[in-house]
């Protein structure tokens, strides 16, 4: 397949230039009738604790503008009582923007806007979804070409475009749903092993996932991410400050972004079963001066099993169309597996926070604190996924 | 957000998809045609992606495709729905070029029997919602699997 459906965004080499030093993660949990903006203070405050940090010490902040109700620079001065003037990204967030966020930055403190700066991303929607408003489809739905010609034929939520995409990889490439399955239970059992986890006390086996019915084939429930109130946020500062912070240092060592010119309309995809993750994962690979196979640990923005199949291979971990048979058995497990993956749980079992905790899993896994710990885990890699975009991120330990 | 009363069915006066909806209640199927280049752009644009024309004439097909991929739905995502499952959705790739890939139903089949690139053909069905006032033809389509010239 000719690659001209997508194209990398340029970015300027940032290799070794910032790091982050600080983690956190709000309470991941299903309807808890908190608001996005708690629950990004929350992660605030965990992830400025971790990093050592004061409130004051933070002059940049990073969110999303998506949904309109993220934390953001007042809503930092109003609950850590500061008055500080704050350099503020909209290019930050969860999804692809958890993972291209630590570039922006890298060019904030390059040049002096910023000396420290937090990325934060929360959601509500297990909350909201009980009063029918906000959540995923509802994103989509107001997409008005999606309106007009997507949503009305019932091609609608993600749900069942991801399913209409997993089937036509199943035909294009043998793909079994025991293979989407392995990506399932290998997810649930690092759930199971991490406390903070949505799904901590929920075990699912191959077998068990075989036998559950499908809700749009073929897909059952176990392919489908959850629905969560939860969120994460990471500290970014440079990598001499960060020595003076808690060890080790995490530096960010590559960041890619690729883009597919059909943007949010997944049917139109020149390559439809690929993700832009074609573009940005070697131009990241290429700023950390990394190969796939050096990679200790991987984790991805998983709505669906088939999002981390076409991921693994988009990437670069094994050729395109051997996903399937790449991840069967225990590939993905923490303890031995070829490539260690989503090891809190991702999406599928740990919270759908859209892809914030996965930058926290891996800083955490670098660092020798995972709950499901990988040996020795030097370098490990996000992969930020929104289908009009991907994002890499290399992270390593120095 | 607030959708309208009428959500799921489709606005038949928004501009960049009336002329869609408009020839499905005559019974035709049509997509946008660049005039300068003569591509298919689809989804509809202001613009032609191949050659930067701005000028489309809307164009009449033969309604021939094949089965690019589907799923079968068997849980009602929306309450609008819940009357329809299981239903099948899914994306043809149109006979005149395979790139224009049109989402649709797939009607007056079995499901489990589908298969992936099988020939299908256009039909023309109204669409109802659950609670849900109005209707609006729309193309769907069928497997001609025991026809393969076609219709």
């Amino acid at each position: 397949m000719a690659a001209d459906w997508g194209f990398p965004s340029e970015l300027e080499d940032v290799a070794g230039e910032v790091a982050i030093a600080g983690v956190g993660e709000a309470d991941h949990t299903k309807a808890s009738g908190r608001t996005t903006k708690e629950i990004g203070a929350q992660a605030i405050e965990r992830a400025l604790a971790d990093a050592g940090l004061t409130p004051r010490d933070v002059d940049g902040i990073m969110y999303t503008p998506f949904d309109g109700q993220q934390f953001g620079a007042d809503d930092y001065r109003a609950h850590f009582g500061t008055t500080h003037e704050m350099w503020v990204s909209t290019a930050g967030g969860g999804m692809v923007w958890a993972g291209s966020a630590p570039h922006e930055a890298a060019l904030a403190i390059r040049t002096g806007r910023a000396r420290t700066v937090v990325n934060v991303f929360s959601v509500a929607w297990a909350t909201q979804r009980a009063d029918m408003v906000g959540g995923p489809g509802e994103v989509h739905a107001s997409e008005l070409f999606k309106q007009n010609l997507e949503v009305p034929f019932g091609w609608f939520p993600q749900p069942v475009y991801f399913a209409t995409i997993a089937r036509r990889h199943m035909h294009e490439y043998g793909t079994t749903s025991a293979q989407l399955g392995a990506i399932a239970v290998a997810c649930r059992r690092h759930a199971n092993l991490t406390p903070a986890a949505v799904l901590h006390d929920k075990p699912l086996t191959l077998e068990q996932y075989l036998a559950s019915p499908a809700i749009c084939d073929p897909f059952r429930k176990e392919d489908c991410c959850l629905i969560s109130d939860g969120g994460g946020a990471y500290v970014m500062t440079s990598v001499e400050r960060a020595r003076d912070l808690r060890p080790p240092v995490v530096q960010v060592a590559g960041v890619g972004v690729g883009n597919s010119r059909t943007r949010v309309y997944w049917s139109q995809q020149g390559d439809f079963t690929a993700t832009p993750q074609v573009f940005a994962a070697p131009a990241a690979c290429r700023m950390a001066g990394i190969v796939p196979a050096d990679v200790d640990v991987l984790a991805c923005y998983d709505p669906f099993t088939i999002v981390s199949l076409m991921q693994i291979e988009d990437m670069g971990f094994c050729a395109k169309g051997e996903g399937g048979r790449f991840v069967e058995g225990t590939a993905l497990h923490f303890d031995g597996g070829r490539l260690p993956y989503n090891t809190h749980g991702g999406m599928l079992s740990h919270a759908y926070v859209l892809g914030i905790a996965h930058v926290v899993e891996i800083v955490r896994q670098l660092r020798g604190e995972a709950a499901a710990q990988v040996k020795d885990a030097e370098i490990g890699v996000y992969g930020g996924y929104t289908g009009p975009q991907a994002s890499t991120l290399v992270l390593r330990r120095r | 957000m607030r959708f309208r009363s009428d959500f799921p069915l489709p606005d038949t006066d928004w501009p960049p998809t009336r002329e869609f909806w408009a020839a499905a209640a005559r019974g035709e199927l049509a997509v946008p045609r660049c005039d300068a280049c003569q591509r298919y752009v689809w989804y509809p644009d202001g613009t032609c992606r191949f050659c930067g024309s701005q000028s489309f004439t809307w164009t009449t097909v033969t309604g021939r495709g094949r089965l690019f991929s589907w799923s079968v739905v068997r849980r009602a995502f929306i309450p609008q729905l819940a009357a329809d499952v299981p239903y099948v959705a899914g994306v043809v790739a149109i006979e005149e070029d395979p790139a224009v890939r049109l989402v649709t139903r797939i009607v007056d089949c079995d499901p489990a029997s589908l298969r992936a690139d099988t020939p299908v053909r256009v039909v023309f069905r109204p669409l109802r919602f659950a609670g849900v006032q109005g209707e609006v033809t729309a193309p769907m389509f069928v497997p001609c699997r025991n026809r393969p010239f076609g219709i």
